[in-house]
């Protein structure tokens, strides 16, 4: 596989994330200044930005990226097909909704999906993160 | 004698055993400051405790004659817009016929003047650049109560309005961030404190000389009667939506009963307590709204915060509760069709219910989603409410829902319900969608149809099977025939130029085909006849009337309730129910002339 850097080694693709993540996180900052709620989504999608950026704490990058993935994927399922959950149904779909917010929101849920791969063990990011972390 | 303007009782002769009049009555004449007869004043006659008044109106030559079952004390009371009120004070026992003259006076000054116009003076001075922008304020601050009675148009500043449209958001007014800037903006310049200067016409008629309306104090200051029906036996129920209480009227005696709710196991506010809910005049959780009545006599309830569904036997006074299942939120307007199914809005979570009192089964239906962010908002509503419900009173919703920023029309809000007479089929309205709907009763598929009038609110069918809509945002009526697929429209002629309606529901008397309109910012009652298409107004005697659905009695009477909020807004200080006879001043003349006729002298 072809390594694409820059001239100052870091690769192309941590670049374009990491402008998706602060554009990201300005259209939240945006939807915030209406409902503040917004914000931490914002915040979150700057810290990840960072650290993608800075190519530090890959872990914690990965994780809250998991964790906003799964956290998406109970949200539309118990929607979906909660309905046996009863009164519940709504306290586990809040739930899912915060953590999916405190973890970057929707828009992280969809740059995950293409992060995610590329963090997986001897891929491009893994071994961004990894390079930096040695 | 209390003399509030100028009062000329030129007689008063208590005649008693006036032949078969068996109350309180009063003749005269009502004049204005210059002598001329006023033509459509109202002559309001107050019961001795003020808790019920009847009212007629005056006709061309300012004669009125009004039959009462009042005795004691009574208030006598001569109003007619642009002039100042005359009273009078009168002792007067059962089987009187009494006489007084009442001449109308100029007002001290402009602001008395400004004082006693309706809201819809007043909040004409509110300047839009953009039609939109005045529609978005118009559904969403006239949502529940008058802008510009005397409680809404207090001078503020923008800070302060600011801080008046956020506690409204927490009652669930949908405006986004740049809304509720130029809303504070228009208001804080429209509503200087300055007096207003407008001359209002209501359209004195021989028509209107022949209506009465009789009008019972129900409930206190905190009270938030929704909705009144009118119930196979006879008697007036009443919804009040914060207290969970049914209020009921025995319109032949004046008697006032209540019936309180059971628990409903859910903290105030119920599924909606994360919202703020107003100090005194939300004390419950099950939000009593709307009612249907099956052929047994029992009367079915939709309560609003509970999400459930209730039945009220009036003979046991027995209640029994079904929920709503799945994510169901604010079970709104109530229908009951030919088979004594009970069909229901759902308006919060865009979906309509059927239940069948004989199985006591219940199906939810979602309804058409109209758009992504409608569907987004459909998927994630309930979430937002129960996340909100964690942190009682804080209104957490707010700051989550994508209304800040898109406005009331990220929802759909399926409102008002009616059964068409000629096939049964349901139809509904989408208050935020501004869309009608038609869902086939047996195979429950659905049809909507785009209404040329935004904001359609609580429609109803005539006999014939014609749509009647009444749309709020525009202050107007539409006519669908489903036969055809059409539309017409008609724009509520305000009573005075640059003044608009919101119209909030509307019900039609199939014997005759009359639309009966609650246009709720004039503080009058509309009935328009489809025949002619005019429109007909007829003042209410209280001012700061808001109106939700009009129900029928037996003989004819058109009723509603007085469902300001708050109650205490309005004049008086306390809701009421109200009913319009069109031929009861008309009676009472008669009746009244009956007794005055001289006996014929046998040869």
């Amino acid at each position: 596989m072809t390594d694409i850097t820059n001239a100052g080694g870091r690769p192309a693709q941590v670049r374009v994330f990491s402008i998706l993540l602060v554009a990201s996180a300005i259209f939240m900052a945006l939807l915030g200044w209406s409902a503040g709620a917004y914000y931490v989504p914002a915040m979150c999608l700057v810290l990840l930005a960072a650290l993608l950026w800075s190519g530090r704490a890959g872990g914690l990058f990965k994780w809250v990226l998991v964790v906003n993935q799964v956290a998406g994927l109970v949200l539309v399922l118990v929607l979906w097909l909660g309905d046996g959950l009863g009164a519940h149904k709504l306290d586990v779909s809040g739930a899912a909704l915060l953590v999916n917010l405190l973890c970057g929101g929707p828009l992280a849920s969809i740059l995950g999906v293409a992060l995610l791969p590329g963090l997986r063990s001897g891929k491009r990011l893994a071994t961004w993160f990894g390079a930096r972390a040695a | 004698m209390n003399n509030i303007g100028r009062v000329i009782l030129a007689s008063c002769v208590l005649l008693s055993g006036a032949g078969s009049v068996a109350a309180a009555s009063f003749t005269g004449k009502v004049t204005l400051p210059d002598g001329a007869p006023a033509y459509g004043a109202m002559l309001t006659v107050f019961s001795a405790d003020h808790a019920q008044r009847e009212t007629v109106y005056t006709a061309a030559d300012g004669t009125y004659a009004i039959v009462t079952p009042y005795s004691g004390t009574l208030t006598l009371r001569a109003r007619l817009a642009n002039y100042a009120d005359a009273t009078t004070s009168l002792d007067a026992s059962q089987d009187a016929v009494g006489t007084a003259d009442l001449q109308l006076a100029n007002f001290a000054d402009d602001q008395a003047e400004s004082d006693a116009l309706s809201a819809s003076a007043h909040n004409a001075k509110l300047q839009w650049q953009q039609a939109g922008d005045r529609r978005a304020f118009v559904s969403q601050c006239n949502y529940c109560h008058q802008i510009g009675n005397s409680t809404t148009r207090a001078p503020r500043s923008h800070e302060l309005w600011m801080a008046t449209i956020t506690k409204m958001e927490g009652y669930f007014a949908m405006v986004t961030r740049a809304q509720k800037i130029l809303f504070a903006s228009v208001l804080e310049q429209g509503f200087d404190g300055k007096p207003v200067i407008a001359k209002h016409d209501y359209g004195a008629t021989a028509d209107l000389a022949r209506a009465k309306i009789e009008e019972w104090n129900v409930g206190d200051s905190f009270s938030f009667i929704h909705d009144m029906d009118v119930a196979e036996d006879g008697k007036f129920y009443g919804t009040d939506e914060g207290h969970d209480k049914l209020w009921i009227l025995d319109p032949a005696t004046g008697k006032v009963e209540t019936a309180d709710l059971p628990p409903s196991g859910l903290p105030r506010g119920g599924t909606f307590s994360g919202m703020h809910l107003a100090i005194g005049i939300f004390t419950g959780s099950h939000g009593p709204h709307s009612m249907g009545q099956t052929s047994d006599g029992r009367i079915w309830i939709t309560n609003s915060l509970s999400s459930t569904l209730m039945s009220f036997d009036p003979k046991t006074r027995q209640f029994k509760v079904y929920p709503v299942p799945g994510d169901a939120l604010y079970p709104h307007t109530v229908r009951v069709d030919r088979n004594d199914v009970v069909w229901f809005t759902i308006v919060a979570s865009n979906q309509l219910g059927r239940f069948d009192p004989k199985t006591e089964q219940m199906t939810v239906m979602r309804l058409p989603h109209n758009g992504f962010f409608r569907w987004v908002t459909d998927m994630l509503f309930p979430t937002l409410l129960r996340i909100s419900s964690w942190f009682p009173d804080k209104v957490l919703l707010l700051d989550f829902t994508h209304a800040r920023f898109l406005g009331y029309q990220v929802a759909a809000f399926p409102y008002g319900i009616d059964i068409n007479p000629k096939d049964g089929s349901v139809w509904y309205a989408k208050l935020y969608a501004n869309k009608i709907g038609r869902v086939d009763p047996q195979t429950l598929e659905v049809r909507e149809y785009d209404t040329p009038m935004s904001g359609p609110r609580r429609p109803r069918f005539d006999k014939d099977g014609i749509f009647w809509i009444p749309s709020f945002d525009e202050g107007g009526l539409m006519r669908f025939d489903p036969a055809t697929g059409t539309f017409e429209s008609y724009k509520i002629p305000g009573v005075a130029p640059g003044e608009y309606e919101t119209p909030y529901a509307l019900n039609v008397y199939r014997p005759t085909g009359d639309v009966w309109l609650a246009p709720n910012n004039s503080d009058r009652i509309v009935k328009f006849t489809p025949a002619t298409k005019t429109f007909q107004s007829y003042p209410s005697p209280t001012r700061v009337t808001v109106l939700r659905d009009f129900s029928f009695t037996k003989d004819g009477k058109v009723c509603s309730s007085q469902s300001n909020l708050p109650a205490y807004a309005i004049e008086g200080g306390v809701p009421s129910y109200l009913c319009i006879d069109p031929t009861g001043g008309e009676r009472d003349r008669a009746a009244l002339a009956a007794v005055s006729t001289p006996p014929a002298v046998p040869r």
